[in-house]
C-alpha cells in the first residue's frame, strides 16, 4: 500500500511539473525573447496523441495580417518536448513562411507580408511527437 | 486510515491532473449564473456553427498594426475622437455593452500606441464595467492593470495583459457557446479601429493610411459574414443592415497582386522571410469620402 500511495504522489508530483513547463514561464520566456518589437497576440500550442492515434496533427489559429508590416513569431518548446515546434504561415496551401528552413529550425523568424489577408498559422511537432509550445506574434515595424 | 489517504490521494492527484492537461484557463460550468439574460437571447438556429464562427472571429485583426502606422503618419494624439469614457453607464443592454467593450478596447490600443497613460485608467475601467454587465468581468484583474497602467515604463506589459484577458474572455465565450457577444466585441473594435483611421485620414491625407483603410474591405466583408449569421436578433439585423452599406461603398476598391521574387535570409542568426506578393491598392477620392461617410454613421449608431 505504501508503493501506491509512494506510485500517486509522484504522478501527483510530475503533473503539478506538466503543468509548469507548459504555463506561464514558458509565455514569460518567449515575451523575452520577443525583445523591442510590439506584441500583438499569444498562442498557446499543446498537442496530445488520441488512443487511436500514432501521431499527433496540428493545431491552427487563423489571423489578418497586414500588407507592408513586419511582424516576429518567437516560439518557446516545453522543457520535455521530445521535438521542437513547427510553425507553418500558410494563406489558403500556399505556403508563405516557417520557421523550418533549408531543415534548420529557428526559435523565431520575421515575416515581412506583402498582402492584407486571412492567413492560417499551423503548428505541429516533428515526427508528430506530442508536447505544447507557446507563441508569440509582435510588430517589428511597418514600411 | 491508509484506504482514505490513498483516496485522498487520488483525488488531488486526478484534480492536478486535469488541470495540468487543461492549462490555466478559467473555468465556469455555472452557465446558468453567467448568461446573458436580455437582448442577446435568441434560440433560432445558426446559419454557421459556433465552431466556424469562432474561426471566422479570429480573421478580424487586433487594432496594434492600424495604431502604429497612425502613429508613424506623424499625426497628433486626439482624445477627442475617442469613445468619452462618461458614456459607459448609458450602456445598458448586453448589445451595447459588447458593443462597446470592444470601442474602448481599441481605443485602449491607440492611447497605449501613443503611451498616453494619464488617460489609460478611465479606459481601463470602462472596460472592466462593461465586462461586468456581460458577465465576463472576472477575466480583467484591474487592480494588476491599473498598476501596471500607471507605471509609464509598463505600457506594453498593460497590451501584454489586456490583449491575454481578452483572448481569455473570447475562448470563454465561445466555450459557453457565446460566439454573439465575441462577435460584437470584434465588430465594435473594428468599427473604432476603422473611426481612428478615418480621423487620421482627414487630418493628415497620408497615402499610407488610405491604401490602408481601402484594404480593409475583406475585413468588412468578415464583419457581414459574422452580423449576418445573427441577423435573427433585431438588434443585429440593424448593425449588418447599416454595415452592407459599408460594404456596398468598398465594393469599388480594387484590390490586385502583384508577384515577385521570394526571398529570405539569416542575418545574426535569424531568419526574415519576405513574402512574394505584394497587394496593390486603387481608391477615388469619392470612394473614399464615401466609405469614411459610413464609418461614420456606424460609428455613431454603434456608441451613442
Amino acid at each position: 500500500m505504501r508503493k501506491i500511495i509512494f506510485s500517486l504522489i509522484v504522478l501527483l508530483s510530475m503533473s503539478y511539473a506538466s503543468y509548469a513547463q507548459c504555463g506561464d514561464d514558458l509565455l514569460k520566456q518567449a515575451l523575452k525573447e520577443m525583445g523591442e518589437s510590439q506584441y500583438i497576440k499569444d498562442y498557446t500550442i499543446e498537442l496530445v496523441k488520441d488512443k487511436k492515434d500514432t501521431k499527433t496533427g496540428y493545431v491552427k489559429f487563423s489571423v489578418v495580417l497586414q500588407s507592408r508590416t513586419q511582424y516576429k513569431f518567437n516560439l518557446a518548446n516545453g522543457d520535455t518536448n521530445p521535438e521542437q515546434i513547427i510553425l507553418q504561415v500558410k494563406q489558403g496551401d500556399k505556403l508563405e513562411a516557417s520557421n523550418m528552413h533549408n531543415g534548420k529550425l529557428y526559435n523565431e523568424f520575421e515575416f515581412i507580408c506583402g498582402k492584407t489577408g486571412v492567413y492560417n498559422l499551423l503548428f505541429s511537432f516533428k515526427g508528430g511527437s506530442e508536447g505544447c509550445a507557446k507563441a508569440v506574434q509582435s510588430l517589428v515595424k511597418q514600411f | 486510515m491508509l484506504k482514505k489517504l490513498t483516496y485522498l490521494t487520488l483525488i488531488v492527484a486526478s484534480t492536478q491532473f486535469f488541470t495540468a492537461c487543461t492549462g490555466s484557463s478559467n473555468k465556469s460550468s455555472d452557465s446558468d449564473e453567467l448568461a446573458i439574460t436580455d437582448s442577446l437571447a435568441s434560440d433560432a438556429p445558426l446559419e454557421l456553427s459556433e465552431e466556424v464562427i469562432g474561426d471566422v472571429i479570429q480573421n478580424v485583426s487586433s487594432p496594434v498594426e492600424m495604431a502604429n502606422l497612425i502613429k508613424s503618419s506623424g499625426v497628433e494624439f486626439s482624445q477627442k475622437i475617442l469613445n468619452n469614457t462618461e458614456k459607459v453607464d448609458e450602456y445598458d443592454t448586453s448589445f451595447k455593452r459588447a458593443l462597446n467593450l470592444g470601442v474602448y478596447s481599441a481605443d485602449l490600443g491607440y492611447i497605449n500606441t501613443f503611451d498616453k497613460n494619464t488617460i489609460v485608467v478611465s479606459y481601463l475601467l470602462a472596460i472592466k464595467n462593461l465586462a461586468d454587465g456581460i458577465k465576463v468581468g472576472q477575466f480583467f484583474d484591474f487592480n494588476s492593470l491599473k498598476r501596471v497602467a500607471t507605471n509609464s515604463n509598463n505600457l506594453d506589459s498593460l497590451m501584454e495583459i489586456s490583449v491575454s484577458s481578452f483572448n481569455k474572455m473570447d475562448s470563454y465565450l465561445r466555450s459557453q457557446k457565446r460566439s454573439n457577444v465575441s462577435s460584437l466585441i470584434v465588430t465594435g473594435a473594428s468599427i473604432e479601429g476603422l473611426y481612428i483611421t478615418a480621423k487620421a485620414i482627414e487630418a493628415t491625407k497620408n497615402q499610407d493610411l488610405i491604401d490602408r483603410l481601402a484594404e480593409q474591405k475583406d475585413i468588412v466583408n468578415i464583419l457581414m459574414i459574422i452580423l449576418n449569421n445573427y441577423s435573427q436578433n433585431e438588434s443585429f439585423a440593424e448593425l449588418a443592415s447599416k454595415i452592407a452599406v459599408l460594404e456596398k461603398a468598398y465594393e469599388s476598391v480594387k484590390i490586385t497582386t502583384e508577384f515577385s521574387e521570394p526571398k529570405s535570409m539569416e542575418k545574426d542568426g535569424k531568419l526574415v522571410i519576405v513574402q512574394d506578393e505584394k497587394s496593390i491598392v486603387e481608391i477615388s477620392d469619392e470612394t473614399l469620402k464615401a466609405i469614411i461617410k459610413e464609418i461614420e454613421v456606424i460609428r455613431e449608431f454603434v456608441v451613442l
